[in-house]
């Protein structure tokens, strides 16, 4: 079936098998590697991208569904080379370790705060909740999202004895 | 190294730099083996039993080849390399018979993946199911099916290793140490428990993924997300017989290890099928569910203390059984059996002591390095066992491990001295106690308490860890200086996510005293390219290539000043350098810019002399030796990380429902590198011990089969699973071999995670529990004296397969009275 | 996806029912696909063809009517029904079921309907739409039907659905409007999962009813109770509706003190709110 699909800002149009996932179709077909596959069962939340302007786990999505419509992955959210407020706030409290959720946590975080500008550490917490992470334990996550709206009181610090 | 210098003059250590590969995995640039295509590539499925033992009668994949796009299909009847690290025990695919369930029988590689996929649905084989062996406890018996009936004529590691053929252990390690009946005889109180745990599995984020070309000429590439290139390449060359120049291992950015991914897995199978198709490349990455059972997982322990303590609660023997469920294949698992079997007690101070440690064959998903290398398992286990101890002498916790812990003058299990640079446990458990407010509820917290209805409970437990690797360890170093004075730097050593890169970095800079941005540290490995390391595991890493990292500095400096003498008409130990070039000490003005002497000096008149400046450093572990086979006395440990979590939780206690208030982990560390690394990696390690502690656990049916093998029914902790207060410390008693005086602390966070909830659950709401994980309905069942649910092995649907359960073997007696 | 289908998306109902008519035997319907296409992976389902209903505009209705009856078409998602202010204001038990269900990105795509279809005994919405007494509209070629929810399911993951047939609607009676109701799901982590039970407790015209998940074959409720019945006798009516099993999750003992447990403090939950 040949589809038409907008991902950050870009119209591709492709001939794909009714049977893809938009996850695939995106990384092999579109090459946009940035999206991972963590499970293919949509609990993990590797896969999470925004379709139509909400986050999906794109596993669990046919690429035929997103015909005609408007996709935004991770490629798509530093502009110009440019890292966004998210992901530097990202990079600038450490939540960052081996990298393979970051990129659907950075979608996650952003429907988030789009939906919340000020959400608080439970708020977070339940947002992220579909995005897996096992190297950072989610701490240094959060405070990189409480920092960038603006709600980070004290940095927590390392301690020393 | 410079263990002495303070942080307040260190410009480079100590500092939270940010690291350098942050910015490529958060705008989705970088790549992962996931993510690489090549030229003419293939997929690869596998075939796997359905069964955990079975003969395999017949094996027919001709409608498999026939299939149009199947470029190559390979079962075990064509394969005859067998594998193993240190009992090489495995064939590539099942030979004549499988052991557990999920093994690979057969492997397709075609076009892509869906006909690879179909393919595999095509094989047809026919088993004779066998009945399994399932728990380590019957595999001990006589009379138990044999996993490994050829046992007695494997290859194995003699000097470190004790298979005992004929039966279902793999390894015996022994360790003896003064005498425990003599210590037992003098003891007031002997207490005696079991302790258990399943397996559990890594997950990493990124599964289990290689793309291999068995090119012309037997040169073999391998991209792998993995650990340890060189163990990849070597055991490769090993089990094919090629020399090392033929096998070439790249890793570039890996999606998390955790311990899985620190051996070889899949990527002999995946040559394999390269070679039968030409040499063209093909990829294999495991789905989830394959990442549970075909992929390796933690082995189950049962661990089996008995503790002599005189009337002042000082240890004066101990017995130490540990019965490690080792799956289907020994792989690490023996090796995990050997490091704990050293490290069985603790970081406590047991005059008398006695280990015996197995490893069983089971027919199940067999075990591999997962973090802690088997001290996760065990300090279950040891830390359980202490809070029960002090508990017979009426004794608080804290101040019964106080007295026994390893102080300096203190004697380790192995009769290894500990000095005051070891390391002090007992500053890092004075640390969490005082940071939860340990033995005492504040005014809030009683208030809470009454207000909820839930009670508070309050618990520690301590840990060591030395790392578990042969006495012979080495790794090294390259630093290059580019033209323009910044450097670039070859390890072996792998960042799986833990930050080595940032971390060495900033020792490179330290050493040479240049700006952290202008320090590069290679991050994908090229074993063509980047100097040997031995394996990226046992938090040896920081040590060993940060101490290989200095010496390369020096050699650097050294070869900088011999050329800078020349220019500047200096002697050398009249030199010094900063971040622009190298001076003359007493003439300042008298310098040459590094970018000048970069890649060689040219006189005015044209003359060049020295050449690119490339410092390379070596190190080896010094003065470790292996550990006598009878007595297990030795020198093994490169360095100990003690440690202690303090755990503040409440407890529903109708219910049994509960949740953490307050973690706090504390560590010494020797030199804190990078806080915001290191607190990075103690919440994360924290959160896996915590998911080891509270929800993750293999379940089988009777017959062997996995019931859990999707996030559906095996969970994680997700972010709404974190403590609601978190704190990290830091204690620096300087190592004095350590770079700048650091020693590793990769894997400790997560140890004792387990057993500190354990005896914060205990405490609140006095339950008893010696089994993981503790799910509500395990609180609940103690709570109600109702028997427990030990749910590795299910009946349909609960109960255990084990003939000789005992779940109660506390045996607390005042000695000479039955 | 390894398994191979083909994919039709019909703009009309007529089309769509047709369609389902010819391939009744081996067509699915597809809504949010996070049943359906876990299932076809898992090799549970085998179609040869989905028919995505999400074209149908009228299908995304949510529709509160004047008289606070709810309509509920097959493609409102969970986020749907969480997002929706009158939602949250008349019939709240909904919502309180709805936010517990899996994780954010699933409720982007799971629907209300589909969580009822896909009958699984753990079912999230189950349990608000048994106490709301909810109804619902079935249609296929031959027509359309009325079937009231606690008629609905028939056994595990069974439903009175045939193959040719959608349900094209959910009613909540504005009889249970302003109902009072409250959800609590018992879970192995504090992040999402399957519920282990889920106990729905609601004040629905002044009655209590209470309805339990993953504890019987299918979702089951009470019949409506007074409010001035003993505890005990509102535990014995939650007792005899339930049958839980043991399974690799939870222990039918456990199951059973916990429908119990919550049953006793939800409702003191909902009798103050």
């Amino acid at each position: 079936m040949l589809i038409q699909v907008t991902v950050n800002t870009v119209v591709y149009e492709r001939e794909v098998k009714e049977n893809r996932t938009l996850l695939r179709f995106l990384r092999e077909d579109l090459g946009l590697t940035g999206t991972k596959e963590g499970c293919g069962a949509g609990e993990c939340g590797a896969c999470t991208v925004f379709l139509n302007g909400k986050t999906v786990n794109s596993c669990m999505v046919l690429a035929v569904e997103a015909d005609g419509g408007i996709v935004e992955t991770i490629e798509g959210e530093a502009k110009k080379g440019v890292l966004s407020a998210l992901q530097a706030a990202f990079e600038a409290h450490g939540a960052v370790q081996c990298g393979f959720c970051t990129a659907g946590m950075i979608m996650s975080a952003r429907q988030l705060i789009h939906n919340n500008p000020r959400p608080t550490r439970e708020e977070i917490q339940e947002g992220l909740e579909g995005n897996f992470c096992r190297c950072t334990g989610y701490e240094q996550i959060i405070e990189a999202i409480l920092d960038v709206t603006g709600q980070l009181q004290e940095k927590e610090e390392l301690e020393y004895v | 190294m410079y263990e002495t210098l303070d942080r307040s003059v260190l410009k480079s250590v100590g500092k939270s730099e940010i690291r350098p590969d942050a910015r490529v995995k958060l705008t989705g640039e970088a790549t992962y083996v996931s993510d690489m295509v090549l030229p003419g590539m293939l997929y690869a499925q596998v075939k796997k039993s359905p069964h955990a033992r079975a003969k395999i009668l017949s094996i027919d994949t001709s409608k498999a080849e026939a299939l149009p796009g199947v470029r190559a299909v390979l079962t075990g009847s064509e394969l005859d390399y067998r594998l193993g690290l240190y009992i090489v025990d495995k064939y590539i695919l099942a030979k004549g018979e499988v052991r557990h369930y999920g093994e690979a029988v057969a492997a397709v590689a075609a076009e892509s993946l869906q006909i690879a996929r179909k393919a595999v649905d095509l094989i047809e084989v026919e088993y004779e199911v066998l009945p399994p062996v399932l728990s380590h406890m019957d595999a001990r018996k006589e009379g138990a099916p044999l996993v490994h009936p050829d046992l007695g004529s494997y290859q194995y590691v003699k000097e470190v290793f004790t298979p005992i053929p004929n039966t279902n252990i793999a390894n015996w390690t022994k360790l003896r140490k003064g005498d425990v009946e003599q210590g037992f005889a003098e003891s007031e109180y002997i207490v005696e428990r079991e302790y258990d745990n399943p397996s559990v599995q890594h997950v990493p984020m990124e599964t289990h993924v290689a793309i291999v070309s068995w090119g012309s000429g037997d040169k073999v590439t391998i991209y792998t997300s993995a650990q340890s290139p060189f163990t990849v390449r070597n055991l490769f060359c090993n089990t094919f017989s090629l020399p090392l120049s033929n096998v070439r291992v790249v890793i570039p950015h890996v999606g998390g290890g955790f311990g899985g991914k620190a051996g070889i897995h899949i990527e002999p199978l995946t040559a394999c099928l390269s070679k039968k198709a030409g040499g063209r490349p093909v990829k294999f990455q495991a789905s989830r569910e394959e990442e549970f059972s075909l992929l390796p997982c933690r082995s189950a322990l049962t661990y089996h203390i008995k503790t002599g303590v005189s009337k002042e609660g000082k240890i004066l023997a101990q017995k130490m059984e540990m019965y490690w469920d080792a799956g289907a294949y020994a792989d690490y698992a023996v090796n995990v059996t050997r490091a704990s079997g050293y490290s069985a007690s603790g970081p406590y101070e047991i005059p008398n002591a006695w280990v015996d440690a197995y490893t069983l064959y089971t027919n199940k998903p067999y075990g591999t390095a997962y973090r802690g290398f088997g001290h996760v398992e065990f300090h279950w286990g040891i830390e359980r066992h202490m809070d029960l101890v002090a508990k017979t002498l009426g004794m608080d916790p804290v101040a019964f491990r106080k007295l026994n812990a390893l102080r300096e003058g203190s004697l380790t299990l192995t009769g290894e001295k500990i000095t005051k640079h070891t390391g002090d446990v007992v500053a890092c458990l004075d640390a969490v106690a005082a940071s939860i407010g340990y033995g005492k509820l504040s005014k809030e917290e009683r208030q809470r308490q009454k207000d909820t209805g839930w009670k508070i409970g309050k618990g520690v437990a301590i840990l060591q860890k030395a790392p578990a690797m042969p006495s012979n360890t080495a790794t090294a170093c390259v630093v290059k200086m580019n033209s323009d004075g910044s450097v670039c730097v070859n390890v072996g050593l792998t960042d799986i996510g833990q930050g080595s890169s940032a971390a060495l970095a900033q020792i490179v800079a330290e050493r040479l005293g240049f700006s952290y941005d202008k320090v590069f540290v290679k991050i994908d490995k090229d074993t063509d390219s980047d100097p040997y390391d031995w394996q990226t595991v046992a938090s040896k890493g920081l040590l060993m290539s940060g101490n290989a990292c200095i010496l390369a500095c020096e050699d650097l400096l050294r070869k900088a000043y011999l050329v800078s003498s020349h220019v500047l008409k200096a002697c050398v130990d009249d030199l010094a350098h900063d971040g622009e070039g190298v001076y003359v000490k007493h003439d300042c003005e008298n310098r040459i810019a590094w970018s000048r002497i970069a890649i060689g000096y040219a006189y005015p008149d044209g003359q060049a002399i020295g050449g690119p400046l490339i410092g390379v450093g070596s190190y080896i572990a010094q003065g470790l030796s292996n550990l006598d086979k009878e007595t297990g006395q030795g020198k093994p440990a490169l360095d100990w990380t003690f440690g202690a979590h303090g755990i503040i939780c409440e407890v529903n206690p109708k219910t049994g429902e509960y949740l953490i208030r307050k973690i706090a982990s504390a560590f010494d560390v020797g030199k804190v590198i990078n806080p915001q690394l290191l607190r990075g990696q103690i919440v994360g390690g924290m959160l896996q011990g915590l998911g080891t502690a509270m929800c993750e656990g293999y379940i089988f049916d009777m017959d062997g089969h996995l019931l859990n093998p999707s996030f559906t029914d095996n969970k994680i902790p997700t972010s709404k699973d974190i403590p609601f207060e978190i704190e990290t410390i830091a204690v620096e008693n300087s190592q004095i071999d350590g770079p700048y005086g650091a020693r590793g602390v990769a894997e400790h966070p997560m140890i004792s995670v387990a057993p500190a909830l354990g005896n914060a659950l205990s405490q609140a709401v006095g339950v008893d529990l010696v089994h993981m994980p503790i799910r509500s309905e395990d609180v609940w069942r103690a709570m109600g004296d109702k028997t427990p649910i030990d749910n590795w092995i299910t009946k349909s649907p609960i109960g255990s397969c084990r003939s000789d359960l005992v779940h109660t073997r506390e045996v607390a007696s005042k000695h000479g009275i039955d | 996806m390894i398994a191979e289908f083909s994919y039709r998306g019909p703009t009309t109902e007529s089309a769509l029912l047709e369609l389902l008519s010819a391939n009744a035997h081996q067509a699915k319907l597809l809504a949010g696909g996070t049943d359906l296409l876990v299932g076809i992976r898992g090799g549970v389902y085998h179609p040869d063809l989905l028919i995505d209903l999400k074209k149908i505009p009228a299908y995304w209705n949510l529709v509160l009517q004047q008289d606070l009856a709810l309509s509920i078409g097959p493609a409102v998602t969970i986020n749907d029904i969480l997002g929706s202010a009158e939602v949250r204001k008349y019939h709240p038990l909904l919502c309180a079921c709805a936010k517990d269900l899996a994780s954010y990105q699933i409720r982007n795509r799971a629907t209300v309907v589909g969580n009822i279809v896909n009958a699984s005994p753990c079912s999230d919405m189950a349990p608000a739409l048994l106490c709301l007494d909810a109804t619902i509209t079935i249609a296929s070629v031959r027509g359309s039907r009325e079937v009231a929810i606690g008629d609905f399911f028939t056994g595990v993951k069974k439903t009175v659905l045939e193959r040719d047939e959608i349900v094209t609607a959910l009613h909540i009676p504005p009889s249970s409007a302003s109902a009072k109701g409250v959800y609590r799901k018992l879970k192995r982590i504090q992040g999402h999962d399957l519920g282990i039970v889920g106990v729905a407790a609601a004040i629905v015209n002044g009655r209590i009813r209470i309805a339990v998940s993953s504890a019987a074959p299918t979702p089951v409720a009470t019949k409506p109770l007074d409010r001035s019945l003993p505890m005990e006798a509102i535990l014995k009516e939650v007792d005899s509706i339930i049958s839980p099993i043991s399974d690799v999750r939870c222990s039918k003992e456990y199951r059973r003190f916990m429908v119990l447990e919550y049953t006793k403090y939800l409702l003191g939950e909902v009798s103050s709110c």
